[in-house]
């Protein structure tokens, strides 16, 4: 069946459609910003020939609140609980990212103790993201009414049991504003490690059975295999990091090769596919949870003793000063490389930053969408959009 | 009763159909509106929660909750909807599906009307319950409607076949197209899924695959693709409509469990209880086994699905019709649906049953 | 800068080919705006630097040094940054300094990536990319007038009714 439009295997994502010859009669189909599994609020126009994609143009900023903004007239405290609320579902990695800016910036030691808990309490956030990410991606592919119900369902139960033990330690579930310049704000207790040991348990039993029940079903692995290829070359190109970049082969770990926290003590093993398509990220994905299971494990018995708060504790906002300087800092979030750039002297006579970026990964992740989607069908393109994993809160901020 | 067993001929036939169809109907709609609690409850225990637990006790007045909230809604027809046709499709899936339910023999005595053609008139109604969706699909004037009701039309007629050959192994088996004789003859010679081994079973999970495919239901619920296409076809539906949609699948779903439980299930056949019991039985159990398929599995993509019914589905039914054949023909030549000597089909008169039957 | 150390063949390119004398502690070396995308071929394929990093535009406004001496004119920076993947991954990290109706080069045609960031950047900042295929707004809706990350937009400007 010829396309109206040939798809070349590098897709030109500039492509003008009205160049086609008119019977071609493409449909235009808006997927979002209202749609059930846009994860967000984002929005994709497709250009469909039948029901083959041959163009798709993604509309960002639906979620756009001024994060970066607002962040030039708050002190260094006060964006901490801000920048919560960009990767809603990981909040730990944006709190650790802007806090290592800060320290960057500020030139502050964080003390060996807060570092192990700031890994640990990243481990476990990975751990339930890529839970998360599971339940609604077999939602997207089996429907809400439905077998992905089902997946969804077991996977936020896992999901509650590490959100408990935030909640033990920091007191919320979610959006912890745990973190600090120099430190944790919240310590952890002696009990808490044998509470990680047995959520850890439970969940190291279950993970092998989410993984059978996706990649044992005939009817998954036929819906992923080969669907939303991404080249390796054509990833680096586009900037994208973690699992995506991982499942097309390139071996490329922020943990392992450019470490920060504890990471330069343990060594973590980077767990790639080859074959770029969203069952290798699948794979990838539930592996990861299983290595992030054991970092934790390794660590948790040997948590050294010592302050928890390398600087003294911040009582006013305007303690913390930087009249100059710019620092960068990044971290390996679920999604890739989570990164703050901060330029030192603003508002408060340097107690604000005057220009605060943040680098997030799912923005490159979805900027893929014009080069991948075309050739594949609508329903395609829901789970290619499912398994890139991304957060409109980030992409917009 | 007693009076009316009197009234014989075409008016008796339209009396018993009358009575015996306001019976059936009724009861079905009440068990298709309590299916929906125990969906709710079934998945929900296989998800390791409780469903509905509020309304009423254990939740057992829940889907008089749903109907009541979906009646009081306000039924919003698009302004460049086909109006007509877009009222027309909802009530439309409900009558075909319940027009099905007229030949199912439940009982040696419940059966509304026994036609000598049931098996081609369950078929045609069948093919005719793709109409109503793509009605919809075109009515509402909507990408997504439109692309489910395509999707739809795809499936639906493309499902047609391996379903009628599917159902034509009991046919050719029993040698009769009246449902109440296939389930005389299962009676007397086994039940076609055990007996003759291999092209009964596999019959009847081509039977199965075929009607979920034609019912909507997931793996093959493309058309109502939730997490694609919004709601798919019924998108546009509001209120009672969107109700008469929800109820008509699951009613779909049931006269599919006891039309397979008719053909393949011996019926009413079996041991110690009335007739009605079993089939009610039966009809439950492979229903209960259709949730259990939708909330496992996860869905076919439209091409897969159409790989799967061409490719497979048909070439596997000729077979088995072929075979069945074979069987027939060669290997039980003597048999009839009653056991006794080769006659012609009107040696039992085929009255309706008021009066004794002959088992 | 902070937070970044540069490799060292980052350092004798960026010394040796582009001129760059300064390599302070705190910022990122200043390159000359007209060898950015220069800059950005030769990491890529020469030294490996294949993953695009990010693009950080600031405003600056017109300050007086409070010793005396010129005023520094209001102009713009932008910051890019370019990844080695794999072993021993480092960043490389350089500004480049703007006048404020120049025009920086894009670096679409190497990185894919450098589409969005570079679109984010004219839409919240009004830097201008040349030879950019869609340079448009990105976060903002497409009609909006003005840069919201400028110094001199107030955070209280009233936004238009919705349509």
């Amino acid at each position: 069946m010829a396309l109206a439009v040939e798809i070349p295997d590098r897709v030109d994502p500039y492509l003008d459609i009205d160049e086609y010859e008119p019977e071609a009669d493409l449909m235009v189909l808006n997927l979002g910003p209202q749609h059930p599994s846009t994860h967000g609020v984002f929005h994709v126009k497709l250009f469909l020939d039948g029901e083959i994609i041959i163009k798709a143009v993604p509309y960002a900023g639906y979620l756009h609140r001024g994060v970066e903004k607002l962040c030039e007239k708050l002190m260094f405290t006060q964006i901490t609980p801000i920048v919560d609320k960009n990767d809603y579902v990981s909040p730990m990695m944006n709190e650790q990212a802007i806090n290592m800016a800060f320290e960057a910036l500020l030139g502050v030691e964080v003390p060996r103790r807060a570092r192990y808990v700031r890994t640990i309490e990243a481990e476990l956030q990975r751990i339930a993201s890529h839970l998360l990410w599971l339940g609604t991606f077999g939602m997207d592919l089996g429907g809400a009414l439905g077998g992905g119900a089902t997946i969804f369902m077991h996977c936020f139960r896992e999901r509650e049991s590490i959100l408990d033990l935030f909640e033990e330690v920091t007191g919320c579930r979610f959006h912890y504003n745990t973190h600090t310049i120099g430190g944790n704000r919240h310590d952890i207790t002696p009990g808490w490690a044998d509470h990680v040991k047995q959520a850890l348990d439970v969940i190291d039993q279950r993970i092998p059975e989410y993984e059978s029940l996706m990649t044992g079903n005939r009817i998954f692995v036929e819906r992923t295999r080969g669907v939303g290829v991404l080249k390796a070359e054509l990833a680096m190109e586009l900037g994208i990091t973690g699992p995506m970049l991982r499942a097309a082969g390139v071996s490329h770990d922020l943990r392992r090769h450019a470490p920060y926290h504890a990471y330069d003590e343990i060594k973590v093993k980077v767990q790639t596919e080859k074959a770029g398509d969203s069952l290798a990220r699948t794979l990838v994905r539930i592996r990861e949870m299983s290595e992030s299971s054991r970092i934790v494990r390794e660590l948790i018995d040997n948590v050294p003793e010592g302050p928890i708060c390398g600087h003294k504790p911040i009582k006013i906002a305007t303690q913390e000063r930087a009249q100059s300087g710019q620092a960068y800092a990044c971290l390996e979030s679920p999604r890739g490389e989570l990164g703050t750039y901060v330029i030192g002297g603003g508002a408060n006579k340097g107690a604000s930053p005057y220009r605060l970026k943040i680098r997030p990964p799912s923005l490159h992740a979805v900027s893929c969408l014009p080069y991948v989607l075309p050739g594949h069908t609508v329903s395609d393109a829901v789970t290619i959009l499912g398994s890139t994993d991304p957060i409109i809160g980030e992409v917009d901020r | 009763m007693k009076a009316l067993a009197g009234i014989s001929g075409f008016g008796g036939a339209l009396l018993h159909g009358a009575v015996y169809g306001i019976l059936i109907v009724t009861v079905l709609m009440t068990v298709t509106a309590w299916s929906i609690w125990f969906e709710r409850k079934f998945s929900g225990r296989m998800q390791s929660r409780l469903g509905p637990t509020l309304v009423g006790p254990a939740g057992l007045l829940q889907p008089l909750a749903d109907a009541l909230k979906l009646l009081q809604k306000e039924s919003i027809v698009p302004a460049s909807a086909d109006k007509a046709l877009f009222r027309l499709a909802p009530p439309l899936t409900v009558l075909f599906a319940l027009g099905t339910a007229a030949v199912i023999p439940f009982s040696p005595k419940v059966i509304a009307a026994d036609l000598d053609v049931g098996v081609l008139y369950l078929l045609a109604l069948s093919g005719l319950m793709v109409f109503p969706v793509w009605i919809a699909g075109w009515a509402s004037n909507n990408k997504y409607s439109l692309l489910g009701g395509m999707r739809a039309v795809a499936q639906g007629i493309s499902y047609e076949v391996p379903l009628v050959l599917a159902a034509m192994v009991p046919v050719v088996l029993s040698g009769s197209m009246k449902l109440s004789e296939i389930v005389r003859f299962q009676r007397h010679h086994g039940w076609f899924i055990a007996w003759p081994p291999g092209p009964g079973l596999l019959a009847f999970v081509l039977f199965f695959m075929a009607s979920l495919a034609e019912a909507n239901r997931i793996p093959f619920d493309i058309p109502e693709a939730e997490s694609e296409l919004v709601a798919g076809v019924t998108t546009e539906y509001t209120g009672m409509e969107f109700g008469l949609f929800y109820l008509s699948e699951y009613l779909h779903t049931l006269i599919v469990s006891a039309v397979a439980a008719a053909l393949f299930f011996g019926g009413w056949d079996g041991p110690f209880a009335p007739g009605l019991f079993w089939m009610v039985l039966k009809t439950l159990l492979l229903f209960g086994s259709i949730f259990w398929i939708r909330w496992t599995l996860l869905r076919f993509r439209s091409d897969q699905l159409m790989v799967i019914c061409w490719k497979y589905l048909v070439p596997g039914g000729l077979v088995l019709v072929m075979a069945a054949a074979v069987w027939v023909q060669f290997i039980t030549p003597n048999q009839t649906a009653t056991g006794m000597a080769p006659a012609a089909p009107s040696a039992v008169p085929a009255q309706p049953l008021f009066h004794e039957e002959v088992p | 800068m902070k937070g970044v150390v540069l490799d060292k063949k980052v350092v004798a390119l960026l010394g040796e080919r582009f001129g760059v004398e300064e390599f302070p502690d705190d910022v990122p070396p200043l390159l000359d705006g007209t060898r950015h995308f220069e800059l950005a071929r030769a990491l890529k394929d020469e030294i490996g630097y294949r993953l695009y990093g990010f693009c950080v535009a600031s405003h600056w406004l017109e300050t007086t040094p409070k010793k005396g001496g010129d005023p520094d004119p209001e102009h713009y920076e932008v910051a890019t940054g370019l990844r080695a993947p794999g072993k021993r991954s480092t960043l490389a990290v350089w500004r480049v300094r703007l006048s404020m109706d120049e025009e920086i080069e894009s670096l679409v045609p190497l990185f894919a990536g450098a589409d969005w960031q570079e679109r984010e950047q004219y839409d919240l900042v009004g830097v201008r990319f040349a030879n950019h295929p869609d340079l448009r707004r990105l976060m903002m809706p497409e009609d909006w007038e003005g840069h919201p990350l400028r110094k001199d937009y107030a955070i209280e400007t009233a936004c238009p009714p919705w349509r």
